[in-house]
């Protein structure tokens, strides 16, 4: 795909809750679930896209002028895009003096990706850190991330991989051979709730969860989503899971509504509105729960 | 043992607030200067008038001795009930010092016109005339103006304009203390009787001057130590009546310690402690009115801590205890500021720094116990001063990185970080013998200066570079007057490369260097003929040998003779990097064309404004593009200072120290090409990104500053934001290891700003400030401001709950 390049949508410094020390995180873009919750829609297609920021809009009209598909009107001074009729052509992002339209999303080399990753390099040396590979879901462009992450490694970069576990499994192994540690999300136990909240069967991602962890050193991510996943049984059906695998670690991601105004920025609707964020007992509960279990918790906030 | 809220009470913040003319809110006007309780201490002005009076005739130097002596007899003394190291600068706890001898004008406007009136009252304010009156053409900003008349160059570039403010500000200067604590001010009186003997037998060609020195050195000790006897009686008086034998216990400690200290050698912990407190007092606020410490704490006061723990004579309890009664002593000072100083130094009480950790003149690691009890009274006191600067270096123990973090995400702004990997070895370069560059101190915020060595009056002023480069593109010519103020630079409409921009700009530093530079030394010659400082000079390295007043010699060892403050490096890199890119690589813009907008203050070309804004390269960011440029301000701009040396040839340096100058002088900036307006501020500190430029968060911002050369660099600042919850719980252990990796990547200085919501909040007033300010809440990192209101809101809620 596009000659070996990947697309990425951001590249992360002084990452510190993408596993140890101060990390890189390297950010794919596109991903085969759909997660309602989702605080990175712009994650989520698998091509490029234009992101808007009406803070940042002067009304200078250069967009409006240079659309070619007439996708960009003014409504009382308020630059209004029609998201219907844009086809990505990133003509009035180039043009836009100050970053009110951006493109998300861009395609690079393994090496301008390693370059960027090696200029902390003297970070993580003294915390223990290195570059986690991220997304989206990094597995839809396995063979750019095997890449990355064999060369990486090469380099003496400890690497990590956070994925949904979603991707078949021979597909999986040829990434992993160079993984040092795998954070591996987990939403539900049940496979109706978990294609209700993602859009996707879990029985793959299941499966997939056993071979990984008797691969490579793994922790769990298990986002903690208000009436989704946090009752205790939920949380219980988890934790017995991740003590079958001996799993080393969970980090519990509580809900936020973060990434809710993202939506509109990138032409989407949020259907979480309104859902409360987690409270700290949920969270405590959650924790108890793990720990109950013999599993090492950390909470990222 | 005695708590930090106790202590509190006890206290009246002295803190100047900012009213320089057109930069106020109307809320700081109705405020005025200082809080309402806050008074001027009248009693050093009035003693030393007396004195002057009876003195008139006599050589300079024995007539300071002479006053001194008639304040440290005459003054109030007074010893509050939860002092236990004792010693006052004024006749009471509410009282700031002021320099009438120094300049009298700006304070006496402020008392009587303006926003100082709350200062005195109808009472003190007709003595305080009466004073001036006497003042009036002795002052040492008076002599000055005399030096400067029938000299129109002086007299035109001494007025404040903007590029440089240059100010009858302090002389710093860090005492001995270790001789003081070793030998006592008895062995120092001792080393001057024997030099007196030596003169008399060898007669130097300058017998006299050194004769009226030695005797006025003399004078000058002796005062002090009857001055410390006084406390002794006051003590015994207050013990003698005193019903509660806990606190009569104290007070009999006081009364012997007093008599035994600083005459004689320190023997224990509270002896050290009252010794340097004293010689810290009359130094700094009564001999002359200065500011800064300097101390190297932990080395000092170790041993004799350690002695006393072994001796079993106190506990770490006692110790604290005694830590926490001197730390209120400092956040209770403050200095009478005039108005135009109130803008540099907005907020400040003094600025006063202890100084910990380090290697020792030997290269050794000093971190002993009292370095952790100087983190534990600063952690518990919370209070502003002093200032805790901490020395890293290769071998600081990661437990002190640990404890020194604790402190610094309680939000409190310090220990401040200083590099010994990168200052160690500039000293070297610029002239200190290795085992004296590792002895380094910060006396002021972080002045810096080698404790005991001579440094009176360093600094030369603050600089502003990114005014120079303005001059550069308008030719130093004035465009609203047609005056030509700056260098006669080529005109920038025939300018072809970026480097004909640079050499303009750097034609202009060069200009206004050797204009401030000459009005610092013309003043110097007034200082060291009109105000020696006998007492000072007695506990200073280098004096009684040669039997000179610090301010007559300059020791050719001491690489930190001379220095000014420069402000606008992130600017002028940020602004060359915009004209390189636009005028030259792209040319989008004719350099006439980017003028000619600049001065309209952007109007008519925002879209040039935010693309300047947005695709200019920043410094900050670890882009090479920009942080060469920067490396090649800093560098040049020193070369060129360095071209300039004192009358005893000791090189000027620059510095990074800007307090809050970028402020102060960014208001008389008009619009410059990084995309600042007129009036804006200019970055933060001297290695500091501009405000809000930074966007890749803080490696990055590291990286670039490690780009800028140490050794041909300076000493410099850095400002970083981070929000509490990155150095706490597990993320504890990330933020140490960031600071290891500063220390590796040779940066001179680190200090931290960790947000609070009232920042938070203020980012939601005025998202344009703060672009770079990262959050953290779920698994996921956003930029602030990028989110919804109700977003915010509860992440400021979530801070306030303190993880
Ligand atoms: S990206 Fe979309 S909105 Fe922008 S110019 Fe192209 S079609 Fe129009
Ligand atoms: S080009 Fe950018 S700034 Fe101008 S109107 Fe369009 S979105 Fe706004």
């Amino acid at each position: 795909m596009n000659d070996g390049k990947g697309l990425i949508f951001n590249i992360q410094k002084y990452a510190i809750h993408d596993g140890p020390g101060i990390r890189t995180s390297v950010f794919m873009k596109g991903c085969p679930l759909y997660c309602k919750w989702c605080s990175n829609p712009e994650s989520q297609r698998a091509h490029p896209e234009i992101m808007t920021y009406d803070i940042r809009c002067i009304s200078c009209h250069r967009c409006e002028e240079i659309c070619p598909v007439n996708a960009i009107s003014f409504n009382e001074k308020r630059r209004q895009i029609d998201w219907e009729k844009c086809d990505n052509c990133f003509k009035c992002s180039g043009e836009c003096p100050s970053k009110a339209i951006e493109r998300i999303g861009n395609y690079l080399t393994v090496d301008e990706v390693l370059n960027e990753v090696l200029a902390d390099e003297i970070f993580y040396r003294n915390s223990g850190g290195g570059m986690t590979v991220s997304g989206g879901e990094p597995l839809l462009q396995w063979e750019f991330v095997a890449e990355l992450c064999r060369k990486a490694k090469e380099k003496g970069i400890h690497t990590v991989l956070d994925t949904c576990g979603f991707a078949s499994w021979n597909v999986m192994e040829k990434v992993l051979k160079h993984v040092d540690l795998v954070l591996f999300d987990v939403k539900h136990m049940a496979a109706t709730k978990h294609k209700e909240g993602t859009g996707v069967d879990n029985e793959l991602i299941m499966s997939n969860a056993g071979k990984t962890a008797a691969l490579v050193r793994t922790w769990f991510r298990v986002p903690l989503i208000p009436g989704f996943n946090d009752s205790p049984e939920d949380i219980r059906k988890i934790a017995e899971f991740a003590r079958s695998l001996h799993i080393e670690k969970v980090s519990l991601l509580p809900y936020h509504e973060l990434g809710s105004s993202k939506y509109a920025k990138i032409g989407k609707t949020y259907s979480m509105d309104g859902l409360i964020p987690t409270d700290e007992e949920k969270l405590k509960t959650a924790t108890a729960i793990f720990e109950s279990h013999g599993l090492k918790v950390e909470k990222e906030r | 043992m005695i708590t930090a809220e106790e202590l509190r009470k006890t206290l009246t913040i002295k803190g100047v607030r900012n009213v320089r003319r057109g930069m106020e809110t109307k809320d700081d006007a109705e405020r005025g200067m200082y809080r309402p309780e806050v008074r001027i201490g009248m009693e050093r002005g009035r003693f030393l008038t007396e004195s002057y009076k009876m003195t008139e005739g006599e050589p300079m130097v024995i007539r300071r001795a002479k006053a001194l002596e008639h304040i440290l007899r005459n003054m109030t003394i007074y010893i509050q009930d939860h002092e236990c190291i004792v010693g006052n600068y004024a006749e009471s706890p509410h009282d700031i010092f002021m320099p009438i001898d120094m300049t009298w004008r700006s304070f006496r406007r402020a008392v009587v016109e303006e926003d100082g009136k709350s200062l005195l009252d109808d009472k003190g304010k007709a003595e305080l005339q009466e004073l001036c009156r006497y003042w009036d053409g002795k002052s040492v900003r008076d002599i000055q103006v005399k030096a400067f008349e029938g000299c129109p160059q002086l007299d035109k570039y001494w007025q404040y304009e903007g590029t440089y403010l240059w100010s009858h500000w302090y002389g710093l200067g860090v005492p001995d203390y270790e001789k003081l604590l070793k030998i006592g001010l008895k062995g120092i009186l001792a080393q001057i009787e024997e030099r007196l003997q030596e003169i008399r037998n060898t007669i130097p060609y300058d017998y006299f001057q050194q004769k009226n020195f030695l005797e006025a050195a003399a004078m000058s000790i002796k005062a002090v130590i009857a001055w410390a006897h006084r406390y002794a009686d006051k003590a015994r008086e207050l013990a003698g009546s005193e019903k509660n034998p806990q606190r009569k216990k104290e007070l009999e400690a006081i009364a012997a310690t007093c008599d035994r200290v600083p005459e004689n050698p320190a023997r224990t912990f509270q002896e050290a402690l009252q010794s340097f407190y004293f010689v810290h007092c009359v130094t700094r606020q009564i001999e002359f009115v200065s500011t800064g410490i300097g101390i190297r704490f932990d080395l000092c006061m170790g041993p004799f801590y350690k002695k006393d723990i072994e001796a079993g004579r106190i506990t770490r309890g006692d110790a604290l205890d005694l830590l926490k009664r001197l730390w209120i002593k400092f956040e209770g000072q403050g200095f009478a500021y005039s108005q135009t100083l109130s803008g540099i130094y907005g907020g400040v009480q003094t600025l006063s720094a202890m100084n910990i950790g380090g290697v020792d003149r030997d290269g050794n690691d000093v971190t002993n116990e009292m370095t952790y009890l100087v983190l534990d009274t600063a952690k518990e006191m919370m209070t502003l001063q002093p200032n805790i600067t901490l020395r890293i270096h290769k071998g600081t123990p990661t437990e002190l990185f640990n404890r020194a973090t604790d402190v610094i995400a309680t939000g409190v702004g310090y220990p401040s970080l200083f590099n010994d990997e990168a200052l160690v070895p500039l000293l070297q370069r610029w002239g200190s013998p290795l085992e004296e560059a590792r002895d380094y101190a910060m006396a002021g915020c972080v002045y810096i200066e080698i404790p005991g060595k001579n440094g009176h009056r360093r600094m030369a002023g603050y600089f502003n570079l990114a005014k120079c480069l303005w001059w550069a593109l308008h030719r130093g010519i004035n465009p609203k007057t047609g005056e030509q103020y700056g260098a006669p630079t080529k005109d920038p409409a025939t300018f072809k490369s970026i480097e004909e921009v640079m050499d303009a700009f750097l034609e202009q530093v060069r200009f206004f260097v050797h204009k401030m530079i000459q009005i610092e030394e013309v003043t110097r010659s007034v200082y060291e003929e009109y105000l020696p400082l006998p007492f000072l000079s007695a506990v200073t390295k280098g004096c009684i040998e040669r039997g000179k007043d610090l301010g007559s010699f300059k020791d050719p060892n001491d690489g930190i003779c001379n220095y000014a403050v420069a402000a606008g490096q992130a600017n002028v890199a940020d602004a060359l990097a915009a004209i390189r890119k636009f005028v030259f690589d792209n040319k989008e813009i004719s350099m006439k064309e980017l003028i000619a907008v600049l001065d309209k203050n952007w109007a008519g070309n925002e879209v040039l404004h935010q693309k300047i804004l947005t695709q200019a390269p920043k410094f900050g960011n670890n882009d090479d593009y920009v942080d060469q440029i920067c490396n090649f301000v800093h560098c040049k701009t020193e070369e060129i200072i360095e071209e300039i040396a004192d009358k005893y040839g000791a090189r000027y340096h620059f510095d990074g120290s800007v307090v809050s100058t970028g402020y102060s002088l960014g208001a008389d900036t008009p619009a410059t090409p990084d995309g600042r307006r007129d009036g804006d501020e200019l970055s933060d500190a001297s290695l500091s990104p501009m405000i809000g430029r930074d966007v890749k968060g803080p490696t990055a911002v590291l990286a670039s500053c490690a780009k800028i050369d140490p050794l041909k660099g300076y000493n410099q600042l850095l400002n970083q934001r981070f929000l509490p919850q990155f150095l706490k719980g597990a993320n504890k252990d990330v933020f140490v290891n960031y600071l290891k990796s500063w220390r590796d990547l040779r940066i001179p200085h680190i200090q931290f700003n960790v947000v609070d919501s009232e920042t938070l909040r203020d980012a939601q007033k005025h998202p344009e400030k703060y672009t770079n300010l990262v959050v953290r809440v779920a698994g996921y990192s956003a930029y602030f401001v990028d989110l919804s209101k109700g977003l915010q809101d509860s992440i400021i809620s979530r801070t306030e709950q303190g993880f």
